[in-house]
C-alpha cells in the first residue's frame, strides 16, 4: 500500500473525529453493508440540496461539494446532514481549504447544514493548520496498525453503520 | 432488511428496462420489487437469459435454484460488492496455516454440538428420553480440545449429528417419520427428505448473508475448499442447523403441518410436494423473523441477523482482533 493510494483525504479527517477505529475499517476497505439506512441518507442530502450553484471541485484525493466566488474571494462549501459532527465537518473544511492553499488558492470555509438552515464559517489560522497537520500525521499511523483500535462505546455507535460489527 | 423472492411455478423471467417480471406459462406477469428483495431461489422450470443475470449482477441480487426434487443446484453469486484485499487475504492466511485453521474449526464443530444439546436438554425438560444422546455428545465434545487434524473433526461432528438424530425418534413420536439411517441424495425416508430440503434453505440463507460481508464464500475452514464450490456457508450453517431447521421440523411434523401425503415417491427417491415445501419454506421465514435480545447490541436481533454476526466475528477472529465464539443459544 503506498501513501497514494491511502490518500489521507477529507473523508478520514472526518471520521478521526468520530471514532478512530471507523478510520481504520474504512482504510482496510471494510465498509459496512450499503443497505444501511444512515449511508444512505448521507448520500441523499449531498445529492438534492442547494442543487442550483452545486459544482464538484475535487482537488487530490478531496471532492468538495459546492464553490462560488464572493467578491472575488472563494468560498468552499461542505453540505452536512447535521451538526452533531460540527468538529468533524470544521476539520474536513479546513483540511480542504489546506489543500487548496497548498496549490495557492486562497479560500474560505462556509459549513452548510440545510436541515437546520445553518452556516458556518470556517477560515485556515495557524493553530487550525497545525491541528490538521497533527491529524493527517496521526492517521497513517493508525492506518499501519495491524489492528484495528479496539472498539469504545461513544455517543456515535448507535447510528454507526459499524455497530453490529464492533459489538458482536 | 431484503426479502427472499420463492418462485415455485414455472415460467420465464423478463427484464424491461429497470424492472423485471416474471411471466408464468399461463401468461400471467408478476412485477419483482428489485430494491426490495436480496434473493430469489427457483424451484420450478425457469428460463433466464444473460440481460436478466446483468440486471441481478447490477442489483446485488443473488439467484438460487434447486431440482425438482428439492436439491440445492448452484447460486448465480453476482460479483462481490463489497471488496477489502486485506480480509481476503486474513481469510486465506486461516485456510492456509494448519493450526489457524484447525482452530477455527474446533470452534465451530463446538458450536454445533453446544446448540444440538441446547435442543436436547429442552426436550429431555419434557420428559423425552434422550438422554443417551445427551452423554455421546458430552462425550464428544470433550474431545475436541485433543483433535488434532480436520478429518477426525469431521469425524466427531458426524458422531455428534448420529447420536442427536438417534434422538429424534423421541423427539418426534411418530411412526411415519422414523430416523432410520441419515441418507442424502436421494433421502430415503420422510425425515431424511426434510432434513436435506431444510438444510439446503439454510445453506443459501447464510450463502446469501455471507455476500453482505467481506468473507469469501469459497474458503471454508472445517469443509475443505477446492474452489469450485462454496463452503463457508457450510461451516456457518453448522451453529445454525439444530437451532433453526431441526426446530422448524419439530413443529411442522408436531403440529401435523406436514404429513405423509405431502410426500410422493419419484424415480429417485421420496420428494415433497410443492404445498409441503411451501409450508417448509413460511415456517423457516418465520423462525429467520424471530429475534432475541442481544446483550451487546443492545437490542432485539433476528435469528437472521445472528447469522450477519456470526460472520462478523469470524471477520474479528481473521482480523486477530477477537477470537470467535459461535452464538450458543441459552433457552
Ligand atoms: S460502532 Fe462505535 S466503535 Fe464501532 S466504528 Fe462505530 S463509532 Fe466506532
Amino acid at each position: 500500500m503506498s501513501d497514494a493510494d491511502i490518500g489521507v483525504g477529507g473523508t478520514l479527517v472526518w471520521y478521526y473525529y468520530i471514532c478512530l477505529r471507523q478510520v481504520w475499517l474504512i482504510s482496510h476497505q471494510i465498509t459496512p453493508d450499503a443497505d444501511d439506512g444512515n449511508l444512505i441518507l448521507g448520500r441523499f442530502i449531498g445529492e438534492t440540496s442547494y442543487n442550483r450553484e452545486k459544482k464538484e471541485l475535487a482537488i487530490g484525493s478531496s471532492k468538495m461539494d459546492v464553490y462560488h466566488f464572493n467578491n472575488g474571494e472563494m468560498v468552499v462549501g461542505e453540505v452536512k446532514k447535521s451538526s452533531k459532527y460540527n468538529q468533524s465537518a470544521r476539520m474536513q473544511l479546513a483540511f480542504y481549504l489546506k489543500e487548496l492553499h497548498k496549490r495557492g488558492i486562497q479560500a474560505r470555509g462556509e459549513l452548510r447544514f440545510p436541515q437546520e438552515k445553518k452556516k458556518e464559517e470556517v477560515i485556515l489560522d495557524e493553530d487550525t493548520l497545525a491541528e490538521i497537520e497533527r491529524v493527517e500525521r496521526d492517521i497513517l499511523r493508525l492506518v499501519y496498525l495491524q489492528q484495528p483500535p479496539p472498539p469504545v462505546k461513544n455517543r456515535f455507535c448507535k447510528k454507526c453503520a459499524y455497530s453490529e460489527f464492533c459489538w458482536s | 432488511m431484503k426479502k427472499t423472492l420463492y418462485i415455485f411455478t414455472n415460467g420465464q423471467f423478463h427484464r424491461k428496462d429497470n424492472t423485471i417480471y416474471f411471466e408464468t406459462e399461463q401468461g400471467e406477469k408478476r412485477f419483482i420489487p428489485v430494491e426490495d428483495t436480496g434473493e430469489i431461489m427457483i424451484f420450478g422450470e425457469v428460463d433466464i437469459n444473460k440481460r436478466f443475470l446483468e440486471f441481478l449482477s447490477q442489483k446485488e441480487i443473488i439467484l438460487h435454484y434447486f431440482s425438482h426434487y428439492g436439491y440445492y443446484m448452484g447460486s448465480f453469486y453476482p460479483r462481490e460488492h463489497l471488496n477489502s484485499g486485506y480480509m481476503i487475504l486474513r481469510q486465506a492466511e486461516h485456510y492456509i496455516d494448519e493450526n489457524k485453521r484447525l482452530s477455527i474449526a474446533r470452534l465451530l464443530v463446538e458450536g454445533a454440538g453446544k446448540n444440538i444439546l441446547r435442543v436436547l436438554k429442552y426436550y429431555k425438560a419434557r420428559d423425552k428420553k434422550v438422554d443417551n444422546s445427551i452423554v455421546t455428545i458430552e462425550t464428544l465434545l470433550g474431545t475436541i480440545a485433543t483433535c488434532n487434524d480436520i478429518p477426525s473433526l469431521m469425524a466427531i461432528e458426524g458422531n455428534m449429528r448420529e447420536a442427536y438424530y438417534k434422538a429424534f425418534d423421541e423427539i418426534i413420536e411418530l411412526p411415519d417419520f422414523i430416523f432410520e439411517n441419515r441418507t442424502r441424495r436421494p433421502p430415503k425416508n420422510y425425515l431424511n427428505t426434510l432434513i436435506s430440503f431444510g438444510n439446503s434453505l439454510l445453506y443459501t440463507i447464510c450463502l446469501g448473508e455471507i455476500y453482505r460481508t467481506h468473507l469469501d464464500p469459497r474458503i471454508g475452514f472445517l469443509h475443505t475448499t477446492n474452489f469450485r464450490r462454496f463452503t463457508l456457508n457450510l461451516d456457518i450453517a453448522e451453529i445454525f442447523k439444530p437451532l433453526i431447521v431441526d426446530r422448524v421440523i419439530f413443529s411442522l411434523l408436531g403440529r401435523k403441518m406436514i404429513t405423509t401425503d405431502d410426500f410422493e415417491r419419484g424415480s429417485e427417491g421420496i420428494l415433497m410436494k410443492d404445498r409441503a415445501k411451501r409450508c417448509f419454506i413460511e415456517q423457516m421465514e418465520e423462525k429467520l423473523k424471530t429475534t432475541i435480545k442481544h446483550r451487546e447490541i443492545g437490542r432485539a436481533v433476528s435469528y437472521r441477523r445472528l447469522i450477519r454476526l456470526e460472520l462478523y466475528k469470524l471477520e474479528k477472529h481473521l482480523m486477530g482482533e477477537k477470537v470467535y465464539e459461535p452464538f450458543i443459544a441459552t433457552w
